[in-house]
């Protein structure tokens, strides 16, 4: 199979599929810029996840790097499983199903200002970049990185729930996972760490970010209940209730 | 000389015959496909063919308060989206010098229909039509630099302005997808155009009558018989010649080489079934979307947008 992947990509094909790639990615954070259903979002920051994934595997397909093949199951376990299922999970005990709340710029003007900084990205990099002596693709990769590091700042000040914020996060750590592929190499040990880093950082901040809106009283009340939830059972009724509140939801509109 | 203009001439007939002849069947096959998608039967697939006829039957009322711009507005729409419709080759590409397929003109041409079309609209002097012309060329104006966009990557990628160049060298080279795979996001920018300008959902539904939410509807509502036929058969032209710029620009084999009746009629098939597809393929859009809200409707474009820029960028600097 990896025989046949390898012989399979041309220099031609490998350039337009890392090509694709790139545009996609950044199109997916466009997406999280302007979407407003939590769930949705988080589906578009697994699909970013995906992308990366697989654009380290076409990496790895070209430079036969095993950093880059670590890295790709790496980003895979975390960021398209772990991460996103333990959002997903505090969400279903979260009561919001929404983030309406644009603070500064609206969703159609962050992604101008997001073409913006990507031109502006491109022309402020430009000289390092040539110094650097890379390739125009991978320069353009690193010009992604940054651009998708800064959508992901975007998201960040223009939202309002601290949700959405940790997801505009975890865009920017995209964004720097991407230089990571085209500029540096890093050991895949400070990259190991980065993740563990950005696992720990997620999971405090939902936590603390799960009881924001608590008055003094309500703070405990609310993180009691944490030490259970990566329970079995809890995660299974959590889920069933989420799906009964939607059908309700459903049956009061339809009525 | 003389054989080149007879050859362009032929040209001309064909295409447009054969746009008319097959633009309302596009119609009916995507209302199939969202009737399949609801669980129904819809209706036969040459219903809109039905619906032009009796159209075309039924007697032309104007309102009191209209002027002459309602009674030739129907007629200059349709003569402009036919005209736009000589730009985009379906069947075969003639080889002559007389550049018809200017990508410029082939805008402006459709422009101008649609500001006929809006034009018509006021003139009724009704809130809807008012209301639908006024939407339809606030949309119509986000989307103008995006279609612009579109064009100009193509332009840079393919070295030429005209539109039968481009579909030329893109048969030449075996489709412009398998040469540069990266161009693939200006297909999807291309058929959000397609949808946007066809005004089809989630900007519009051709379906309704609501006036909360009709666009194009609401513009040609004061149209009957003749009328609203040509604007009818118009905008199924347009849909169908926007449908033709992304099939032959992405997948541009089936072309008729030499002008026999054979390797003509090969061409055909070889076009409607693609369009099909393609039919296929928004049918199912539609179906898993809702219609946006007016003000919603900005953001879909600037993806559109995104998309052509972000294209351009890396076809340009990577």
């Amino acid at each position: 199979m990896m025989t046949f992947l390898e012989t399979t990509i041309t220099p031609e094909l490998f350039i337009g599929i890392v090509k694709i790639l790139l545009v996609f990615i950044l199109i997916s954070a466009a997406f999280i810029i302007a979407e407003i259903d939590i769930m949705t979002l988080l589906s578009r920051y697994v699909f970013q996840s995906v992308l990366l994934t697989i654009l380290a595997f076409v990496l790895f397909l070209n430079a036969k790097n095993t950093v880059l093949l670590y890295l790709c199951l790496l980003t895979f376990v975390t960021k398209v499983f772990i991460l996103p299922w333990y959002i997903r999970r505090i969400h279903l005990k979260m009561n919001m199903k929404v983030d309406t709340g644009f603070r500064y710029l609206t969703p159609t003007t962050s992604v101008f200002v997001s073409i913006f900084l990507t031109m502006l990205t491109y022309v402020c990099l430009s000289p390092v970049l040539e110094e650097l002596s890379l390739s125009p693709l991978f320069s353009m990769g690193a010009v992604a990185g940054i651009s998708l590091a800064i959508m992901g700042l975007i998201i960040m000040f223009s939202r309002s729930k601290a949700l959405t914020k940790i997801l505009g996060y975890l865009t920017m750590e995209n964004g720097v996972l991407l230089i990571g592929l085209f500029v540096s190499e890093l050991p895949l040990i400070i990259e190991f760490l980065v993740i563990i880093d950005l696992i720990m950082f997620i999971m405090l901040s939902i936590i603390l970010a799960f009881g924001i809106d608590a008055s003094i009283e309500e703070f405990h009340k609310r993180l009691n209940p944490f030490p259970n939830w990566f329970t079995k059972e809890y995660f299974k009724k959590a889920l069933k209730e989420h799906i009964f509140k939607d059908k309700d939801e459903k049956r009061s509109g339809d009525d | 000389m003389s054989a080149d203009i007879t050859y362009f001439v032929l040209f001309c007939i064909l295409n447009t015959l054969f746009a008319v002849l097959i633009s309302p069947f596009f119609i009916s096959l995507i209302k199939k496909v969202k009737a399949y998608c609801q669980g129904r039967r819809g209706p036969s697939l040459f219903q809109t063919y039905y619906n032009l006829f009796k159209l075309l039957k039924k007697e032309t009322v104007y309102s009191n308060k209209s002027s002459f711009i309602m009674r030739i507005a129907p007629y200059i729409n349709l003569i402009f989206t036919i005209t736009a419709g000589i730009c985009v080759p379906l069947i075969f590409i003639p080889n002559t010098n007389f550049f018809v397929g200017s990508v410029i003109l082939f805008l402006y041409l459709l422009g101008m229909a649609k500001f006929f079309m809006a034009v018509a609209g006021l003139d009724g002097a009704s809130t809807f039509g008012g209301m639908g012309s006024s939407r339809e060329m606030t949309i119509s104006s986000i989307i103008e630099p995006v279609i612009i966009l579109i064009f100009v990557a193509f332009a840079y990628v393919l070295h030429t302005t005209d539109i039968h160049q481009m579909i030329t060298v893109s048969s030449n080279i075996g489709g412009i997808l398998f040469v540069k795979p990266a161009l693939f996001p200006l297909l999807i920018a291309l058929f959000i155009v397609l949808i946007v300008e066809s005004m089809r959902v989630p900007i519009d539904n051709p379906e309704t009558h609501l006036e909360l939410t009709m666009v194009h509807e609401a513009m040609i509502l004061e149209q009957s018989g003749k009328n609203l036929f040509m604007m009818e058969l118009s905008s199924a032209i347009k849909q169908t010649i926007l449908m033709a710029v992304l099939i032959n620009i992405f997948f541009p084999f089936g072309f008729a080489k030499t002008l026999t009746f054979s390797s003509a009629l090969i061409a055909m098939v070889w076009f409607f079934l693609k369009s099909c597809i393609l039919c296929i393929v928004i049918g199912l859009f539609e179906s898993s979307f809702a219609k946006l809200r007016l003000f919603r409707v900005p953001h879909f474009f600037v993806l559109a947008f995104f998309l052509s820029i972000l294209t351009i960028i890396f076809e340009v600097f990577a």
